[in-house]
């Protein structure tokens, strides 16, 4: 073992080491960064699943529960508590009638508690000193308990009085957190504790209204209390448990791992062409070492196992590197979405670690075995015949096991592997693509060079000889500026989606475009509510639609429930409630693309959204039945349609006749244009109607441009690891060419040519290189991004020269940075000194 | 034509011990595109212990390719080579390997050490492969008798073809070797640094009892050994 430390420490110093350590590092970095990102992601609920939950099981519906759920737990001596979560305007008691009509109302997310609340974890208030205390009081009827935002937004105190519904609660607690915040992350409305028993005289929940009622429990009993719950729960009915909360985040959670896990992938991929480089010069040198290791008297075996030590060695190296690396990554791809979370992340397991170093010893070892043993097998006659051929590189094994570790790496970060197969091929497709564009740009540049353009256009010769030294070496010319383009498209493209793209969406939108919903409307109201909002352009007052709650309970009379269907989307669909409307004629923004639209004396027919219809598999004269607040409403699908939902107008999935919902409980909804500037008009809205909900559409797109921000600069910091290993690919390819530069070179100075004019043959080489691998990596940011513009967001193409350049002169510099680095001591290094070495 | 030495008086005194090296009839051809190349042709012959060998010829004669089937480095297509009695032709690459072990030293034209290693570590490579515990002041005493006990932290680029050829004659002896073999030793050496070099091995071999074979151009070097073996042609002429 001494032996091999000793060898692996004079290694380092070499090039070739150090590169094949960086490389893998990188590769090792990529994939554990995702990797820990993602476990401290998934940790946050893990790790505090029942603080989460507020309990040891929770069952929720969108209606209230039987009571027999309860009187089940009860019985299997839980602790029990029922509760009931919807949205509401609030805002602070008006001191007089003129402040009623200024003042602002927010958009909250309220609880409806029984105590105890909760069962499981405290909510949190701050002291005098601003730390966390816990919060151990219960809300009493006549008080509410509110978020520090809610407090803030709406400039109040414990102590203040606000409206919620017709009631005048008093503030009674300002909490900090409470459970459940960590698990809800997406959720950015300010919550409101109020007490079950004010919700009947608030008057906030109506027909119609959207509220999810809950039962927790907790116990030593409550898995069992589960098992027994989950056969009799009803359409519309989840539960959750410790061990299996929130399936729906858990399912975002694993997609997302594994798309950032393949955007890592690719930095993988190049790597290990770095690798493959390094490693054929690095085993070219150690040819004279295993040469004299037979020499002495060591057998195949005992010079094998050296080599394979020396790797090993090399390979925890790099791991530790890659793992140390990957610290920082993940540490700032936290950072760069923290707005996403409500609480700091847990620090990650030993699993992602371990993944790490598996990528980093699978990738050399999977490529470095088969060409040792060839190695290894040196025949010791050429320590006396030195014009012996080199020793092979493994041949087909070698390709074989290589390919075979890098799946196994894909894989790995795909968790599926038609996932993971699909992108390999992908990949490969995209690579060998980018390779052919590359080796056309080469071809344009030799004939510019053998033209003799080049001299006519005042170009020096030098610059012609470094030119030419791209075309001797066609196919990892091609490669490189394959690579490297590949690593400035992907930083260009998400650069451009998370500046400019989302930018040139919002502005295609209609500056008229509808920017508030009120929904929740109850009939009795909608003369007012039209009489307090800006009319149309037109100066008619706002159309106001019925909106129905509906489950889809029945196909063709076949019962349908959610795991009838694969599709997530369909279950969820399945799971919840329908919102079902009703339009006389067909509404704007909407097209018939089969059958035809319902007229005014139809009766039991539907009109359904294409998306919807696919995703459910529902097609033309399907019967569907809705279950409407208990009653059985069955329609025959007669249209398709196909919506425009970037309108922003008040659209529907589902569109019945006015005759068949007229009998069915229902609410109201509108949408409007409302002016920055006016202030008054939801106060307004709000006080004659407190039951309404206000959303702010502007509001939310400000939400998800925030998202999409923050998921974008995660995104840049994974692909910063393709850029890294693209360079790294460039750096070894340069390396590898080092000798034949160095002789070259000193050939040409012992023949008069000036360090001057090689230095400008170098700049010229590295420059053109650099600037075709930028114009194919802006050419493919182009291409996918005019097609996520004009095929997904079907906004006109926005041309972003800033971008292209910022890109384009990126990739020049650095390469003429890495080239250089490459290939300074061949200017450096005396001609008679090369010469004499042969 | 097979060449029988002149048996040296320690060889008489020890004629009842077998040779140190023992070639009989080594036949060597190589694939030369499509048509076979005969580099050696019926080569016999006896090297008894501690005598000095040189081994002779134009340049294509096949000198080296008999120092390599002498070696154990190469196998011949037909004949043996047999080591103090034992045959080593037929074993295995690995047995090879293993007998070569502390057993043969080499001294090579181009020296042959490793760059990264530095003159100590490159001296104790043998000891090392061979498991020994001693290797670092074995190799540091050997250095000290090749003149570069002060040299021993010294990378091979920071040393001069003399010195360089200092350190390799250093390992091929660090071993305790019952045979050297030498394939122009002095070829890469201006003619001082050359003669130094020769003496070096020379006394060397005498405090050591080795038995010496070298292949070389320098007649002078030639003139030095106990015995000379002419080949023209792959085969002995004398």
């Amino acid at each position: 073992m001494n032996l091999v430390l000793r060898f692996v420490r004079r290694e380092l110093r070499s090039t070739e080491a150090r590169i094949l350590v960086l490389a893998l590092a990188v590769a090792v970095a990529s994939v554990g960064a995702v990797a820990m990102f993602a476990d401290r992601v998934k940790g946050a609920f893990a790790n505090q699943a029942n603080v989460l939950l507020g309990a040891d099981a929770m069952i929720s519906g969108d209606r209230p529960l039987p009571e027999t759920f309860a009187q089940t737990a009860a019985a299997m001596g839980l602790k029990v508590t029922e509760s009931s979560r919807f949205g509401s305007m609030i805002s602070a008691a008006a001191r007089d009638a003129a402040s009623a009509t200024a003042r602002q109302s927010v958009l909250a997310d309220v609880k409806a508690v029984a105590a105890p609340y909760p069962l499981r974890g405290t909510l949190e208030a701050r002291d005098a000193r601003g730390e966390r205390v816990p919060l151990v009081a219960q809300v009493k009827p006549g008080e509410v308990f509110v978020d520090e935002r809610l407090a803030s937004r709406l400039g109040v105190k414990a102590g203040d009085v606000l409206e919620v519904g017709k009631n005048t609660p008093r503030i009674a607690q300002v909490f900090a957190e409470e459970p459940e915040v960590a698990g809800n992350f997406l959720s950015a409305a300010p919550k409101v504790l109020m007490s079950s028993a004010d919700v009947a005289a608030s008057e906030l929940l109506g027909p119609g209204s959207r509220a999810t009622y809950r039962l927790q429990v907790a116990g030593e009993r409550a898995q069992e209390f589960a098992a027994a719950i989950k056969p009799k729960l009803g359409p519309g009915q989840r539960l959750e448990t410790i061990r299996e909360l929130r399936p729906e985040v858990r399912s975002t959670l694993e997609r997302s791992e594994q798309f950032l896990g393949l955007a890592a992938s690719f930095a993988v991929f190049l790597a290990v062409v770095a690798i493959v480089l390094a490693l054929r010069r690095y085993l070219k040198r150690e040819l004279d070492t295993a040469t004299l290791f037979r020499t002495l008297g060591a057998g195949q075996r005992q010079t094998l196992m050296h080599f394979v030590g020396q790797f090993f060695v090399l390979a925890l190296i790099a791991c530790v590197l890659g793992v140390l690396l990957a610290f920082a990554a993940q540490a700032a791809l936290a950072w760069a979405v923290r707005g996403l979370f409500a609480s700091a992340l847990p620090a990650a397991g030993w699993l992602p670690l371990a993944k790490a170093f598996a990528t980093g010893l699978v990738l050399l070892l999977g490529f470095a075995i088969p060409p040792l043993v060839a190695l290894a097998a040196t025949p010791p006659v050429r320590a006396l015949r030195r014009d012996m051929p080199t020793v092979g590189s493994g041949g087909v094994l070698a390709a074989v096991l290589g390919a075979v570790a890098v799946l196994a790496v894909v894989l790995m970060q795909s968790q599926d592997w038609q996932t993971g197969a699909i992108f390999v091929g992908g990949l490969v497709a995209l690579v060998g693509v980018a390779t052919l564009l590359a080796a056309l740009l080469l071809w344009c540049i030799r004939r510019l060079v053998r033209s003799g353009r080049m001299a006519r256009l005042g170009g020096p010769q030098s610059w012609a000889y470094g030119l030419a030294n791209l075309d001797r070496r066609r196919l990892s010319t091609a490669l490189q500026i394959a690579c490297l383009g590949l690593g400035v498209m992907t930083l260009i493209t998400v650069g451009f989606v998370r500046t400019d793209l989302f930018s040139a969406w919002q502005k295609s939108l209609p500056p008229d475009a509808p920017n508030r919903f009120l929904i929740n409307i109850q009939q009795d109201q909608i003369e007012t509510i039209q009489s307090l909002v800006p009319k149309t352009a037109n100066g008619k007052p706002v159309a106001v639609y019925p909106m129905v709650r509906g489950r889809l309970v029945a196909v063709n009379g076949k019962t349908v429930t959610a795991k009838d269907f694969p599709d997530e989307r369909a279950k969820r669909l399945v799971d919840r409630e329908f919102n079902l409307s009703a339009s006389a004629s067909l509404p704007p923004a909407n097209k018939i693309i089969a059958g035809d639209y319902y007229g005014t004396n139809d009766r039991g027919v539907m009109s359904i959204e294409e998306g919807i219809a696919t995703t459910l598999n529902l097609k033309l004269e399907d019967r569907v039945t809705f279950d409407v607040a208990g009653e059985q409403v069955e329609v025959r699908i007669t249209s398709l349609r196909k919506v425009d939902w970037d309108s922003f107008r008040v659209n529907f999935f589902a569109l019945i006749p006015e005759a068949t919902l007229a009998p069915l409980p229902k609410s109201y909804i509108t949408a409007f244009h409302l002016p920055e500037r006016d202030t008054q008009t939801l106060a307004s809205v709000v006080n004659a109607a407190p039951n309404v909900l206000a959303i702010d559409v502007s509001e939310m797109m400000a939400r998800v441009r925030s998202i999409v921000d923050q998921v974008a600069r995660a995104l840049e910091f994974v692909f910063a690891f393709t850029l890294l290993a693209g360079l790294l690919t460039l750096y070894t390819a340069v390396i590898a060419t080092q000798d034949e530069r160095r002789y070259d070179t000193a050939l040409i100075r012992t023949l008069g040519g000036t360090r001057s004019q090689i230095r400008s043959s170098l700049i010229a080489e590295f420059t053109t290189l650099g600037g075709a691998a930028g114009l194919l990596g802006v050419a493919g940011s182009v291409v996918l991004t005019w097609a996520l513009a004009s095929r997904i967001l079907k906004i006109d193409f926005i041309a972003s020269p800033t971008v292209w350049i910022v890109g384009f002169a990126l990739a020049t510099g650095l390469t003429l940075l890495a080239g250089w680095l490459g290939t300074r001591s061949v200017l450096t290094t005396p001609p008679i000194q090369v010469l004499r070495e042969g | 034509m097979t060449a029988t030495l002149t048996p040296s008086p320690v060889a008489n005194t020890l004629s009842s011990q077998p040779p140190a090296i023992r070639a009989d009839a080594l036949t060597r051809v190589v694939p030369l595109g499509d048509r076979q190349l005969t580099i050696l042709e019926g080569v016999s012959l006896d090297v008894a212990a501690g005598e000095t060998l040189a081994i002779v010829g134009a340049s294509g004669s096949g000198k080296t390719t008999l120092l390599g089937l002498l070696a154990g480095l190469d196998r011949p297509n037909s004949g043996s080579v047999a080591w103090h009695g034992e045959a080593v032709s037929s074993l295995t690459e690995d047995a090879l390997a293993k007998r070569r072990q502390g057993a043969i030293g080499f001294v090579f034209q181009s020296f042959q050490l490793l760059p990264a290693l530095t003159a100590l570590e490159n001296v104790m490579l043998p000891l090392e492969l061979a498991g020994a515990r001693d290797a670092e002041k074995r190799a540091a005493d050997w250095l000290a008798r090749v003149g570069l006990g002060e040299r021993v932290d010294h990378l091979p680029k920071q040393l001069s073809g003399g010195e360089q050829q200092r350190v390799a004659i250093a390992r091929a002896f660090v071993a305790d070797p019952k045979i050297v073999f030498a394939d122009e030793p002095t070829g890469n050496l201006d003619t001082d640094t050359g003669a130094e070099i020769v003496e070096l091995m020379f006394s060397l071999n005498r405090e050591q009892g080795t038995t010496l074979v070298l292949v070389t151009h320098d007649p002078e070097l030639a003139a030095r050994c106990g015995h000379v073996v002419r080949l023209a042609r792959g085969k002995v002429v004398s």
